[in-house]
Formats: structure tokens, C-alpha cells, sequence
């Protein structure tokens, strides 16, 4: 039995046991017992999709355990990819959750009954198998079921504290409604799709392309587009995200964050690449960059004036999968202009992006849980001053901050370097169109990556130094030792990822070259990421691990300059400048909001913050104030302009049609009656 | 002989920085009617700081402690692998001008945290005025860069030096020239110099570099004025060679190294003298107007790019 | 037994069927309706019980006495304990379609539902395949029933028929309807007419009688 067989065996294995555990063990041992079976399941899981990525595929069939289509998976490397990403969120959040799901949540002290209740700990391994088959699935119907029961579960557990928070019920809603409208979507795209063909199956799906007119081709793209974009959390279907991640339970955002959206992307590989195959238009990929681009500066945006913490990681994945789509729709792109190496680079790079997104997103989630948890509070203006109280955590956050803003040493600079490069070099091959979108496409990743940086700077800064601003931020304390393991282990992951891409890489690239038809496009030169021309000269290299090294030599050379020419007196404290006036307070530091007022006013003109302003007098004289407040909201404008008309609309026709209700039966029931004899006289006629 | 390259660097960039900004200010005295304190001041700073004694302000951490030293390191290795006085570099791998300019920033960010982590209202204002300039000359820098490379077909800075020093006529082609406008606005804004930020203010309203450094003392500022005026050196080193290649030794040859560090010293005191001249004239923009300028540097560089593929 | 009998036997309990139908249409009295309803339950179960004959099957014979026992038995007896418990109403007066339209509407029905399944008999020339459109004649006259009355027992009476003719149908296409199958429909026809009595005795006890035709408060 090959590994990719006993890979994919112990994960449906473990994964199942799990479930049943959670619902059977009583209620001391469940999270552990969770815990650690989801570790398990999700290190097979990553084996699985480490075998497939080297070139291993398999096929499986159940055929007859539904009615009109049995069951249908294959293998290969493009889903070995998300198997192993999904697998190794996987074993950090699940040994994460241990400690997690045990505590408060996040709760103000309440008691602890929410998590490890039966229904999240049970429900948690099956949301996991799902998004495991989802990659796998190799027929419409399997996909489409795969798929419902991956957006069921991940809504039962977005919900599972909504008795502790009203909020809840309502992202919880805002979520089930997206959710069913992308499905919505898929289903028509992969329905018509379906119809050309013999069946169902992916391998009918890939012989019927070629017979596709352009039309039918386009819709499939753009229904399927919007579909899995919706799932991505790309603009203007972004709307779910960064409501549903702050609410729910912070393992769970993590996992959302950092297995869910990238089957999105999967999506749109999979049908865009491999079932459509060389029937793609130039002007599909260039909606899919356009799109991407819009989501990575709306994302990052929204994400650098907001101070909710989660909130702000969740629209920070949006910025992620936007810089990821940029990727993938310049690799289609310039595979339509006919440079297959270049797409293969494109492509490479946008899914390195998306191993090291889940990396640092699951890292940046998790501490995020942590620091929610000590302290009850989920917004950067009432933290501060957690390093004294909890150091693992806020050099966990100070790792995965640094692998979000795209800087050396951090995990996401490779990423983007090579996006970069792809782009920089689309620019002979695509013509007047490549001309006028790469310099644009780069200028979005360059706005995105600065915008990031201020995030990300605003994030750590104000949410972990300086002095805290509230008392439950002063007397925060590290969790449990399994939260710290789970950290650990992402944090080894983007340290690992930042330092070495290069163990990475090759399976990447191949994996990239052969769905888009080339060969590999990035060549491994010990520790250096190299880019070959087309005349096999080197147009590029990078190493991130010889950069570290020379960054800390660096700092040594520093120290030691500083030691030397230093006078040799010891460090004294001293008050920091107050103007004379007496120790500053916590009320003087800079908040978040503070932080990002600038970037907020440089960018009104897109965000539109409402302002209002209440006064309120004394009875005895209207001259004398009482009161004065502030509010400042900064609105979803996408959320505004697009959303509001069409639930205006819906709810206008809701409303016309309540006319229809008078409220006497027979008129109901006559309603059926005369709809069936009506369908059946037109069933004679038109025979 | 790389290695000696990388050692001359290093020397050349620590030794003379200071003394470049010295320059600078000297030329803006005499402009200003001032007999200015001569060119050697910056280092007759950077001894009495030396010699203070270090101070640890109450509630500030690691971070604080470490962001001076990460800076200069940052800037020693950004002085180790651009081409100042060589194009065969060291650490080829690194000598991307992507990896360049993102070490720059993560200079730019530390200091920032480092800002934040004092805890007072100065230390977040500088911090967070710094970190929406570094924003907003993001896509300026990255657009310029694009239009550089295209000509050479690679972002490796040895390469784009040594192309320019093959075809010297190209240093006139509106490409360079737009790219050239664009860089030059992107380098007063990274490293505060007028109209973006005034080095030498200490007013609220219009700090922004200052603020963010207002709690270092002693050994710690020395390395952070060192680390500034770093910068500036390396950025004005990269503007000549990359546009002004002409001196610049291409192998390892220790002779050839020898001409080519005065050419740089020449090149960079110009271009120095040029800026302090021309900041003699100007005053510093309000802080909503500054997206103005690099709104406009940007369209610059966006021309280059256009005019790279248009006009190849 | 020999091919033409069966054909007879079997014309004859599903014409019976169709009669009782087109009679509750007509009849007034909810006593006699019970009664026709009754009837009809036993002819249903006479069609099933000729089908197991001529099939041989074991499974459908106790299906058979299932529907005897059910919808000739339990349900009459019940709908004559809703009955009594219901007081002076024991006419349909004023029905929504008077009695003339209503049965020129069931013959349209009857007709409509000979045409539509034209193919099923093209499909299956044996004599349970030409049994068929009757048996959808029924069930349509059934769903005419549930719209058109105004008493809650009417209704149900009409509601009972629609799922007489369904189950008839569903005998004379497939001949093989599983015994899971017919449980389950008949519990679930239990079930709802034991809902709906309990219903029925709720409304009376709100509003003094069952006539639904006054309810308008079912809307927003």
C-alpha cells in the first residue's frame, strides 16, 4: 500500500473515530481526545498530499451509495496541494483546540459549556473530512455534495456560541445565505457545463470542453467564478467574511481562514485550468487578476482602519486570496498569450502564496484566540501591554505579523518575490493588453503590501506593546500549554517556510507546470530560488535563508560596534518625556484608531467614514454642555453601494407578493390546485 | 576577491555617511548665510553620544532595545550587496533590488515599533505618519523598479548596473529619465528628507522621523542618526549607479576598486549637495498633501514602464 | 383466474372508486360522505386484493387487507367520531362551487386526466395500465374536494381521497408497491388525520364552528 493509499485511509479513519469520540466521551477527556484525533488526521492528511504532489494519483469509486451518481475521487497533484495544506492547519488547530475549547471561549469569564459541547467537538472532524474531499472530488455531483457538507458543518460551528453573543445569529445568517447563493452558482456553472458532456464525471467534463461554443464556455467560467470567488472571500462577495470570522470560536476562524477559502481558489484552478483546458479567453483571466486586485486593496484596506482584531485578520485574508487570484489569473493570462513557463511561474507563486498564507494565518488566528481569551476583549483600542503577561503569545503574533506584511525575513516575501517576477516578466509576451494591466497589477500588490505593513505594524504595536489599556489587558496570562504547542507549531511552519522555500518549492512548481502544461519553473540551486530565462541565463535569484544570516550577522557586527565604542557604564531608567506634567497614562498612548486616522483620511474618498456628533446640554441652560459624543463608523462601501439595493429589491418584491396571501385556505389551497391541472393541461397540449 | 569588494563597501558606507550629511548641512548653511559647523559634526555627534550614558525608559521591551540594531543591520547588509563600488557581488542571491528595497522597509518598521512601544503619544504619532508614507511610496517604488528592469530582463542589481554601463546611451531614453524623477521623489519620502519631513524639527505637527526616535538616548540614537544617515547614503549610491554607472569597477580587481571609491564618493556628494541645495528653497508639505506628490511620482513611473514597453 | 374476468373485476372496483368520488361531490350530508368514503376504501382495497391475485403475491395480499383494515376501517370510524363531536353541522350548505358546477368540473377532470395519461397507457397495454387514468381521476377530484369545501371534515374527506387515488395509481403502474412503502404512507395519513381532528375540535372550540371559509388571519 503506497503512502498515498495509507495517507488518505488513516485520515477518513481517524477523522470518522474522531467524530464518533466527540460525541460519545465524556465531557473531561472530549477536547483532548478531539484534539489529539484531528492531529492525527490531519498529519495523515498532510502525508497524503505530500505523496500526491511527488506524483502519485489515485482513483476511487463508490458508485451506487447515492441515487443518479455513485461517488467519485481522484487524487492528483494539484488536490495533493490542498490535502496537505488543509492537513497541516489541521494538526495545529486540533492541538490547539485541546486547551482552547476547554477554557471561556470567548466569553467574559462565563462559564465554560460552549465549546466542548457535543455537537462543536463532534461536528469539527467531519468539517475537516470535508474540506479534505472537496480536493479529491472527481464528478460534479461529488464535488457539489462535498461541498453542502463542508458549508453545513463550517455553519454549525460559525454559530456554536450564538447563546453567548446575539451577534452571532446574525453573521451566522449572512454566512448560510452567501454560502447557498455561491453553491447556487457552482451548481448552475457545473450543471451546464454537465449537460454538453456524457456525464458527470471530470474526465467527460475535460473530453467536452474542445465542443463548448465560446458562450457556453464563458458562462461556465463566470458562474463557477463566482461561485468559488465567493468562497474566497473576493470582492464584491467578500461580505460573509468579515463577519463570520469574528464571531465564531477562534480555532474554527483559523480553520476557515486557512483550509476553507483556498478551495475557493481550488475551484477556480480546477475548472479554469484543468476542465476548461485550452478553451480560456484572455479576457476571463484578466477579470479574475482585476478581481483579485480589487479584493487584495479593498481587503487590506478595510483591514488597516478597522481595530476589531479578528475582524482585521479575517479581511486581511480577503487581501491574501486577492494577491492569490492575482496570481492565478496572470498565470491564465499569459497562458493564453502562449508563454507556458511563464504561467507556470505565475501559478507557482500564487499557490506558494496560498501554503504560506495558511501558515501565518493559522499562527496569527490562534494567538489571536489566545489574547481574546485572557482578556475577554476583541478590539486593538482596549489591548496593549501584553508582552509582559503573555511573551509566547506575542512572539507568536510578532511572527506571523511579519510573515502578513511580505518583509524579509517573513514567509509571504518569498511568495511575493515571485509574483513580482512573474509579472515583471509577462511584459514582452502579452501585448498591448500585458502592457497596460501587469504595471497596474503590480502597483495593486505594491499599495497592498505597504497598506499590509501598516496593518500589520498597527496589529502588533498597538495590540501587544506599550503599556495596556484596560485591566483585563494588565492582568492577561498565558493559556494552556496545549495552545502554545498548537502556536508552536505554525510558527515552526512559517519559520520554515520563510527560511527554506526551497524544500517546498520544486513539488510546487512541478505541480504548477503540469496543470498549466509546462514544465518546471523554478530551479533549485542548494538554497537559492532561481529563475531561468528563456536563453537559460539566470534572470533572478533569491535566497531568504543567506538574507536572515546576513541580517543577524549583521546585528552582531552591530552589537559588537556598539559594545566597543560604547562607554561602559550600565543602563539607567529613566521616565519617558511627559513635558514636566507627571507619569503618562494609558490614556495617552496612541489607539489603533488613532494609528490608522491618516491612512483613513488619505483614502476617505473610498471608505466614506460617517461621522455623528452628539451634544447634549444642561437643563437649567442650553448654554452649558453636558455631554459631548463622538461616533465614527467606517462603513462596508461595497456593502452599501451594491448589497443594500438588491435586499431593497427583494424585500420590495417580498412585499408585493405578500398581496397574494389574503389569509383564506381555500385561496391557498386553490393556489395548488389550479397550478397542478394548469401544469397538466400544458403537459397534453404541448405533447 | 568579492570579499574585499563587500569590506571597502562596508568601510566607505559607515565611514562616510555621517560625513555626507555633514556636507549637506554645511551647504545649506552657507546658502542660509550661516557659517554651519563643518563637515565633520555628525561624527563629533555620534562620540558624545557614544560616551553618554544608555537609558532604559520605564515600560519599554525587547522591542525597543533591539530596533537600533536591527536598523544598522539592516543597512549593512543593503551596504554589503548593492553595487557601490563593484558590480560582482557577494551575495548575488541577495543582491535583488526587490530584497533591497523590502530590507529598507523592515528598517523603516522596527523603528516604528519601536516608536509604538514607548507607550507616549509622540512615539505612535511618528509611528504611524512613517508607516502610511511607507504605504503610500509602496507602488512608486515597486512600479520604478518594474520600469528598470524591463530594458535588462532582471531585477538583479548587478545587472541592471551593468547593462546601463554596456549601452550608456540609454541613460537618456525617457525611461531612465522617468524612472530616474520618480526614484528621486521616493527617496526624499523614504528617508525624510524636505518637502516630506524636516530632519531637524522637533514640533509636533510636523515630526515624523524624529518622533518616532524622540525616547532614544545616548549609544542607542548614535546608532539610529548612523543608521539615518546610512540610508541616505545608500539611497543616493544606488540613485548614481543605477542611472550614473560611469567608474564603477566590474570585477574584483583591487586596482580597479581603488578608482572606483572616489568616483562613488564624487557621485554621492553631487547628488547630496544637489538636495541640500535644492531643499534650501523648499518648505515642508502638510501631511495630506504629501499622497499629492507621490500620487504624481507615481504616474511617473507608470509613464516609465509604458514607455518601456511602447518605445522598446 | 382468466384474463377477461380479471379485466372486469378490475373495471369494476376502479370504476366504483371514480363513482364514490364523483358522489361525494354530490351528496350533501357529511354522514353519507363518511359512508362513500368508506366504500371507496373498500373498493381500493378489492383493486389491490385482484392485483395480488392475478400477480400471485403474497406481499400485496397483506397490503390489501392493510388498506382494507385502514381506509375502510379506522379512518371512517374516526371521521364518525369527529363527526358526532361536532354538534348540529352535519350538512355541507353553501360549498364554494355549487353542486352542478362541481360535478361539470369533475367530468372535465375526468377527461383532462384520460389525456395526460395517454403515454402511461401506451406504455403498459395491460388492463392495470388502462386502469390508470381513472385511478388519476380520483386523485384529482380529490384535491377539487379539498379546495372547494368549506367545512373542515369535507376537507378531509377530500384530502383522504386525493391519497386513495394516489396509492391507486401507484398499485396499477408498478404492481409492486413494497410493504414499507404502503406503512409508511398510512401512517403517515393516520397521522395526519388525527392532527387534524384534534384541530378541527380546537377551531370549534375557538370560533363555535368549523366553517374555515371566515379564517382570514393566516397571513402577515
Amino acid at each position: 500500500m503506497t503512502a498515498l493509499h495509507a495517507g488518505l485511509g488513516v485520515a477518513l479513519g481517524a477523522g470518522s473515530l474522531t467524530a464518533l469520540a466527540g460525541l460519545l466521551v465524556p465531557r473531561r477527556a472530549r477536547t483532548t481526545v478531539v484534539g489529539a484525533g484531528l492531529a492525527i488526521t490531519g498529519a495523515a492528511a498532510l502525508l497524503a498530499g505530500i505523496a500526491a504532489m511527488t506524483g502519485r494519483s489515485a482513483s476511487f469509486a463508490v458508485p451506487d451509495l447515492l441515487p443518479l451518481f455513485g461517488l467519485l475521487f481522484t487524487v492528483d497533484p494539484l488536490a495533493g496541494v490542498f490535502l496537505a495544506i488543509t492537513g497541516g492547519v489541521t494538526v495545529a488547530v486540533g492541538i490547539y483546540g485541546i486547551g482552547y475549547c476547554r477554557g471561556p471561549g470567548d466569553g467574559q469569564g462565563h462559564d465554560h459549556g460552549g465549546l466542548d459541547a457535543r455537537g462543536v467537538q463532534a461536528v469539527l472532524p467531519l468539517f475537516v473530512l470535508a474540506m479534505l474531499a472537496v480536493p479529491v472530488a472527481a464528478s460534479v455531483g461529488t464535488l457539489l455534495l462535498c461541498w453542502e457538507l463542508m458549508a453545513l458543518t463550517s455553519l454549525l460551528l460559525v454559530i456554536a456560541e450564538h447563546r453567548r453573543r446575539p451577534t452571532v445569529a446574525s453573521a451566522g445568517r449572512w454566512y448560510a445565505v452567501m454560502t447557498q447563493l455561491g453553491l447556487v452558482a457552482i451548481l448552475i456553472g457545473l450543471s451546464v457545463f454537465a449537460g454538453h458532456a456524457v456525464d458527470g464525471s471530470f474526465a467527460a467534463l475535460r473530453a467536452a470542453a474542445p465542443t463548448l461554443t465560446p458562450a457556453v464556455a464563458a458562462l461556465v467560467f463566470v458562474a463557477t467564478g463566482i461561485g468559488f470567488g465567493s468562497k474566497a472571500g473576493i470582492v464584491p462577495l467578500h461580505a460573509w467574511l468579515p463577519r463570520a470570522h469574528p464571531e465564531a470560536p477562534s480555532n474554527v476562524s483559523a480553520l476557515m481562514s486557512a483550509a476553507m477559502v483556498n478551495l475557493g481558489v481550488y475551484g477556480i484552478v480546477r475548472v479554469g485550468f484543468d476542465l476548461l483546458g485550452d478553451t480560456g479567453a484572455a479576457w476571463w483571466w484578466l477579470l479574475v487578476l482585476g478581481l483579485g486586485a480589487l479584493s487584495a486593496i479593498y481587503g487590506i484596506l478595510q483591514a488597516a482602519i478597522g481595530t476589531n482584531f479578528k475582524r482585521l485578520l479575517g479581511n486581511s485574508t480577503t487581501e491574501n486570496m486577492g494577491l492569490i487570484l492575482i496570481g492565478v489569473g496572470a498565470a491564465g493570462f499569459f497562458g493564453t498569450a502562449g508563454d507556458l513557463d511563464l504561467a507556470a511561474l505565475a501559478l507557482a507563486a500564487a499557490l506558494l502564496h496560498l501554503v504560506n498564507h495558511a501558515a501565518f494565518k493559522t499562527l496569527l488566528f490562534t494567538s489571536a484566540g489566545s489574547v481574546v481569551q485572557a482578556t475577554g476583549r476583541r478590539d486593538l483600542d482596549e489591548l496593549g501591554g501584553l508582552n509582559t503577561g503573555m511573551p509566547a503569545t506575542t512572539a507568536a503574533f510578532g511572527v506571523g505579523a511579519l510573515a502578513a506584511s511580505a518583509l524579509p525575513p517573513g514567509a509571504a516575501f518569498v511568495s511575493e518575490w515571485l509574483l513580482l517576477q512573474a509579472l515583471i516578466h509577462g511584459l514582452p509576451a502579452t501585448g498591448v493588453a500585458g502592457a497596460i494591466v501587469l504595471p497596474l497589477a503590480v502597483a495593486a500588490v505594491a499599495l497592498t503590501a505597504g497598506l499590509a505593513v501598516a496593518t500589520f505594524v498597527k496589529a502588533f504595536g498597538i495590540g501587544f506593546l506599550a503599556k495596556p489599556r484596560t485591566p483585563e489587558a494588565a492582568s492577561a496570562t498565558e493559556g494552556p500549554a496545549s495552545m502554545l504547542v498548537g502556536m508552536g507549531v505554525a510558527g515552526v511552519a512559517c519559520v520554515a517556510l520563510a527560511l527554506a522555500p526551497t524544500l517546498v518549492l520544486p513539488t510546487i512548481g512541478s505541480v504548477a507546470g503540469a496543470t498549466v502544461g509546462a514544465g518546471d519553473p523554478v530551479r533549485i540551486h542548494g538554497l537559492t530560488i532561481e529563475l531561468v530565462g528563456t536563453l537559460g541565463a539566470t534572470v533572478g535569484s533569491l535566497s531568504p535563508l543567506m538574507l536572515t544570516l546576513a541580517l543577524l550577522i549583521g546585528t552582531v557586527l552591530a552589537l559588537a560596534g556598539a559594545r566597543a565604542l560604547a562607554t561602559r557604564r550600565a543602563a539607567r531608567a529613566a521616565r519617558l518625556w511627559d513635558c514636566g506634567g507627571g507619569p503618562l497614562s494609558a490614556r495617552m498612548e496612541y489607539t489603533a484608531t488613532s494609528f490608522a486616522e491618516p491612512l483613513q483620511r488619505v483614502f476617505d474618498d473610498v471608505l466614506r467614514a460617517e461621522h455623528d456628533v452628539d451634544v447634549s446640554h444642561y437643563d437649567e441652560s442650553r448654554y452649558l454642555v453636558q455631554t459631548v459624543e463622538y461616533r465614527r463608523r467606517v462603513p462596508d462601501r461595497i456593502e452599501k453601494r451594491l448589497y443594500d439595493p438588491v435586499l431593497r429589491l427583494v424585500a420590495a418584491w417580498g412585499q408585493a407578493g405578500r398581496k397574494l396571501a389574503t389569509g383564506s385556505v381555500h385561496r391557498y389551497l386553490g393556489y395548488g390546485f389550479y397550478t397542478l391541472c394548469g401544469l397538466l393541461v400544458l403537459l397534453v397540449v404541448t405533447r | 576577491m568579492t570579499g574585499l569588494v563587500v569590506v571597502v563597501q562596508l568601510l566607505v558606507v559607515v565611514a562616510l555617511s555621517p560625513l555626507l550629511i555633514g556636507m549637506m548641512r554645511q551647504v545649506r548653511a552657507r546658502m542660509e548665510g550661516r557659517v554651519g559647523p563643518g563637515i565633520g559634526q555628525p561624527w563629533r555627534d555620534l562620540r558624545k553620544l557614544m560616551r553618554k550614558q544608555p537609558i532604559t525608559p520605564d515600560g519599554t521591551s525587547v522591542v525597543f532595545r533591539t530596533a537600533p540594531l536591527v536598523l544598522v543591520a539592516t543597512c549593512l547588509v543593503v551596504a554589503a550587496v548593492a553595487p557601490l563600488v563593484s558590480t560582482a557581488a557577494l551575495l548575488d542571491p541577495v543582491s535583488d533590488l526587490f530584497a533591497v528595497v523590502a530590507l529598507l522597509t523592515l528598517g523603516t518598521v522596527t523603528l516604528a515599533l519601536a516608536g509604538i512601544d514607548t507607550g507616549t503619544a509622540f512615539g505612535g504619532l511618528g509611528a504611524s505618519r512613517e508607516t502610511t508614507i511607507v504605504a503610500l511610496v509602496e507602488p512608486t517604488l515597486l512600479v520604478a523598479i518594474f520600469a528598470l528592469s524591463v530594458p535588462v530582463g532582471s531585477t538583479n542589481l548587478g545587472a541592471i548596473v551593468g547593462a546601463t554601463l554596456a549601452d550608456p546611451a540609454q541613460v537618456l531614453s525617457p525611461v531612465s529619465l522617468l524612472a530616474a524623477a520618480a526614484l528621486v521623489v521616493v527617496i526624499i519620502a523614504e528617508t525624510g528628507r524636505l518637502p516630506v519631513d524636516n530632519p531637524s524639527t522637533h514640533l509636533e505637527l510636523t515630526m515624523v522621523h524624529e518622533a518616532m526616535i524622540l525616547e532614544y538616548a545616548g549609544p542607542d540614537l548614535a546608532l539610529v542618526e548612523l543608521a539615518a544617515s546610512m540610508r541616505l547614503s545608500l539611497f543616493l549610491g544606488l540613485l548614481a549607479n543605477l542611472f550614473l554607472p560611469w567608474g564603477i569597477a566590474t570585477g574584483g580587481d583591487p586596482l580597479l576598486i581603488g578608482l572606483a571609491v572616489p568616483a562613488l564618493v564624487v557621485k554621492v556628494a553631487a547628488l547630496g549637495a544637489l538636495l541640500a541645495a535644492a531643499e534650501v528653497f523648499l518648505a515642508k508639505l502638510r501631511l495630506f498633501r504629501v499622497p499629492e506628490l507621490l500620487a504624481g511620482s507615481f504616474v511617473m513611473g507608470l509613464l516609465a514602464v509604458g514607455a518601456s514597453y511602447f518605445l522598446a | 383466474m382468466s384474463e377477461s374476468l380479471f379485466t372486469q373485476l378490475l373495471n369494476l372496483t376502479v370504476g366504483a372508486m371514480l363513482l364514490t368520488a364523483v358522489l361525494t361531490l354530490w351528496w350533501r350530508q357529511l354522514s353519507s360522505i363518511i359512508v362513500i368514503f368508506g366504500l371507496q376504501g373498500i373498493a381500493l382495497a378489492a383493486t389491490v386484493a385482484l392485483i395480488a391475485t392475478h400477480e400471485g403475491s403474497a406481499e400485496l395480499g397483506v397490503v390489501a387487507v392493510l388498506v382494507l383494515v385502514l381506509r375502510a376501517g379506522v379512518l371512517p370510524w374516526l371521521l364518525r367520531r369527529t363527526l358526532a363531536a361536532a354538534g348540529p353541522n352535519r350538512r355541507e350548505t353553501r360549498p364554494l362551487v355549487n353542486v352542478v358546477t362541481s360535478l361539470l368540473v369533475a367530468a372535465g377532470l375526468t377527461l383532462l386526466a384520460y389525456a395526460v395519461a395517454q403515454p402511461l397507457v401506451a406504455l403498459d397495454t395491460s388492463p392495470t395500465g388502462h386502469a390508470v387514468p381513472a385511478a388519476l381521476a380520483v386523485a384529482l377530484t380529490g384535491f377539487f374536494v379539498l379546495v372547494t369545501r368549506r367545512l373542515a371534515l369535507s376537507q378531509l374527506v377530500g384530502f383522504l381521497l386525493l391519497d386513495n387515488g394516489i396509492t391507486a395509481v401507484g398499485i396499477l403502474t408498478t404492481a409492486e408497491i413494497g410493504l414499507v412503502v404502503e406503512l409508511g404512507i398510512s401512517m403517515d395519513v393516520l397521522l395526519v388525520v388525527l392532527v387534524l381532528q384534534v384541530l378541527k375540535s380546537r377551531i370549534r372550540a375557538a370560533f363555535g364552528r368549523t366553517d374555515i371559509d371566515e379564517l382570514r388571519e393566516l397571513h402577515d
